[in-house]
């Protein structure tokens, strides 16, 4: 056998197989797609209500202003303070309570007969119907809602495409260690409206497995009105 | 920066609550009189708007010694403001000019400014233009403070068209008081289409010029002519007659001539709005046992029926985007209630409840906030709301009580 072919022969083998050993992990070893927690609330006790009939307002009605409620200098004294509504947050906590067997008294009160929801469900429910949840994402999700403010300057239309992400960081006692806004959505009052949400969180502890990679990878959140 | 590529979970986020921002006005500078005026009308205009929370200037800090484009960002951003209002107004003469800012304050920019005059005696002019290019410059819509209002005004005697600021502020009678009902404006705003039985041989239409108050008649048909609702190119009229025992809805030329049946089913078709396009025409109708919800283009084709829940619906009022159809329905308690029905997709969604009775809903001209009358306070009176039922507020305060609202054009460039 001339030598020369063969030699040529065997490069081209050990170039095809380095070329191979290069390229077919980038081919067969791509990242996974990222992971997407399910957010899960409480279904609400309720009475399924009947399609032929009018709904109901999903919450109560909001109290009537008065016309003197523009606080003009020299205005009357503002009105008392109102019992305010209890918050997701301390819904869900009441619910966890109950299954405790630790219900406060207020949880014991009679739901509304009215209510839309499923008769099995929790008179602290939140939600219409179930889904299946990831617990402290769900918490992080409803803790960072209850300060999810989208200023009503922004029109209906702009609310339809607006949409920011933000890379945060949590600590293992559940501090936000700190933020960046990854993706602004265009319009500063929304984007100061997310950081102001960001800044104004206090997160439950994660649990051990998971807070080494919230502290270095930090968590993505996607923000849309 | 670039972030690094890493595997982080992602929650998604969205149904933020929706609310106001915190907007300070400090005292204005300049004369006391005209700047006291002007910062009235523009705190009511904003509070009303349900755009803006205005912080209580109680809460703001002593004298500073800022100027009118002298702003200290920080002192404001720690009573909680978001966005600034400053203004100079000079001592009225036979008008007041005032020099207006929007400041925004986490980011220390001044973001409008201009010069703004109105006569003496209507000062919340200044106010209100003002008020409308604060509005336009964040919502990128119109803002509705220099529009007007139609409503009756209803007495032992009888019921009187009026006029009146978008706030109910300025009433003026269009009409003597006799029986005089369902005011429609033109699409100038010169002229306000009304049902009247003013001649007591049954209702018909006659339109009353504003600024004139000149009245005419405009549908003599029959003895029932109802409901007049102009077509927004103001070329068309809708309205609804009984004719051969049967009431339908029928168009004409703006004038009252050219008159067209354009329904024909058995029962009552009734309460005719146009589309904010001019194609097609919301309406109630019994063709089907009970008064609901249908629309149909303005030849008549192509009838779809839009509600399907409640027994009863009536009173139908299209959006001026065009998405929305509001109307009153009698729920299982046998109160009427604000509704609005999606036009694609037919989704619900109630305005009002356990407040009264809740009627005659009207749309702003640009579609952010609803009048409708109520007796939620006592005798039936003006309210208005946002699409989504949220920041009901009175209008009207009149002895004898107030309905079947109309909201006026957007005013001319």
């Amino acid at each position: 056998m001339p030598v020369l072919p063969a030699v040529a022969l065997a490069i081209v083998l050990h170039f095809g197989i380095l070329l191979a050993a290069t390229l077919l992990p980038r081919l067969f070893d791509r990242r996974a797609p990222p992971r997407k927690p399910i957010i899960a609330h409480l279904v609400a006790l309720g009475r399924p209500r009947d399609p032929r009939l009018l709904p109901r307002k999903e919450s109560p009605p909001p109290a009537a202003a008065s016309k003197a409620a523009v606080p003009i200098p020299s205005t009357a004294a503002p009105a008392a303070p109102r019992k305010p509504e209890p918050t997701r947050s301390e819904l869900m906590e009441r619910a966890l309570a109950r299954a405790a067997g630790k219900s406060d008294a207020e949880s014991r009160e009679p739901p509304d007969p009215e209510r839309a929801g499923s008769a099995t469900g929790s008179a602290a429910g939140t939600a219409a119907t179930p889904e299946e949840g990831d617990a402290y994402f769900t918490a992080v999700h409803d803790a960072i809602l209850e300060h999810y403010v989208v200023p009503s300057v922004i029109s209906e239309r702009e609310r339809l495409y607006l949409a920011a992400s933000i890379v945060a960081w949590i600590g293992s006692d559940g501090r936000i260690l700190r933020y960046e806004l990854q993706k602004k959505s265009g319009n500063a009052f929304f984007d100061q409206a997310l950081e102001r949400a960001i800044q104004q969180t206090k997160l439950p502890a994660p649990p051990p497995e998971m807070a080494r990679a919230l502290r270095d990878n930090g968590v993505v959140l996607n923000f849309r009105p | 920066m670039m972030l690094a590529a890493v595997d982080r979970p992602v929650i998604d986020l969205s149904g933020g609550r929706i609310q106001p921002l915190p907007l300070a006005i400090p005292a204005p500078l300049g004369s006391r009189e005209a700047g006291a005026a002007v910062q009235a009308a523009l705190a009511q205009d904003f509070e009303r708007s349900g755009l803006f929370r205005l912080l209580d200037p109680q809460s703001f800090l002593g004298d500073t010694g800022e100027s009118l484009t002298n702003v200290n960002y920080r002192e404001w951003q720690t009573v909680g403001a978001q966005a600034l209002v400053k203004m100079s107004c000079e001592p009225p003469a036979t008008e007041v000019k005032c020099d207006m800012r929007l400041y925004d304050v986490a980011r220390g920019q001044e973001l409008l400014h201009g010069t703004y005059t109105a006569p003496r005696q209507a000062l919340r002019l200044a106010a209100h233009r003002f008020g409308d290019d604060v509005v336009r410059f964040f919502t990128r819509e119109p803002g509705v403070f220099q529009t007007r209002i139609a409503w009756v005004r209803e007495s032992e005697t009888g019921k009187q068209v009026m006029v009146s600021d978008w706030d109910g502020f300025g009433p003026q009678a269009l009409t003597g008081a006799s029986i005089n009902l369902l005011p429609s404006w033109s699409p100038d705003g010169k002229i306000v289409a009304f049902t009247s039985f003013r001649n007591g041989d049954g209702a018909h239409l006659y339109a009353v010029e504003v600024a004139s108050r000149q009245l005419r008649p405009l549908i003599l048909l029959g003895d029932f002519a109802t409901g007049a609702s102009y077509s927004p190119d103001g070329a068309r009229l809708l309205f609804s007659s009984s004719q051969n025992d049967n009431t339908d809805v029928y168009v004409a030329q703006f004038d009252g001539s050219g008159v067209r049946r354009v329904t024909d089913a058995r029962g009552i078709d009734i309460s005719a709005s146009w589309s904010p396009d001019g194609k097609r025409i919301a309406f109630v109708s019994e063709r089907a046992g009970t008064p609901q919800i249908y629309s149909m283009t303005v030849e008549g084709s192509d009838v779809r029926r839009l509600t399907f829940q409640g027994n009863y619906n009536q009173e139908p009022a299209w959006s001026p985007k065009g998405d929305l159809i509001a109307f009153s329905g009698r729920d299982e308690h046998r109160v009427f209630d604000l509704y609005t029905v999606a036009v694609d997709g037919g989704k619900v969604t109630r305005l009002t409840q356990n407040q009264g009775t809740n009627e005659k809903p009207a749309w702003a001209p640009n579609g952010r906030y609803l009048l409708f009358s109520s007796t939620r306070s006592g005798k039936r009176q003006i309210w208005m709301s946002q699409p989504d039922g949220s920041n009901q507020r009175q209008v009207t305060s009149e002895k004898t009580g107030a309905s079947d609202p109309a909201w006026g054009p957007l005013p001319a460039k």
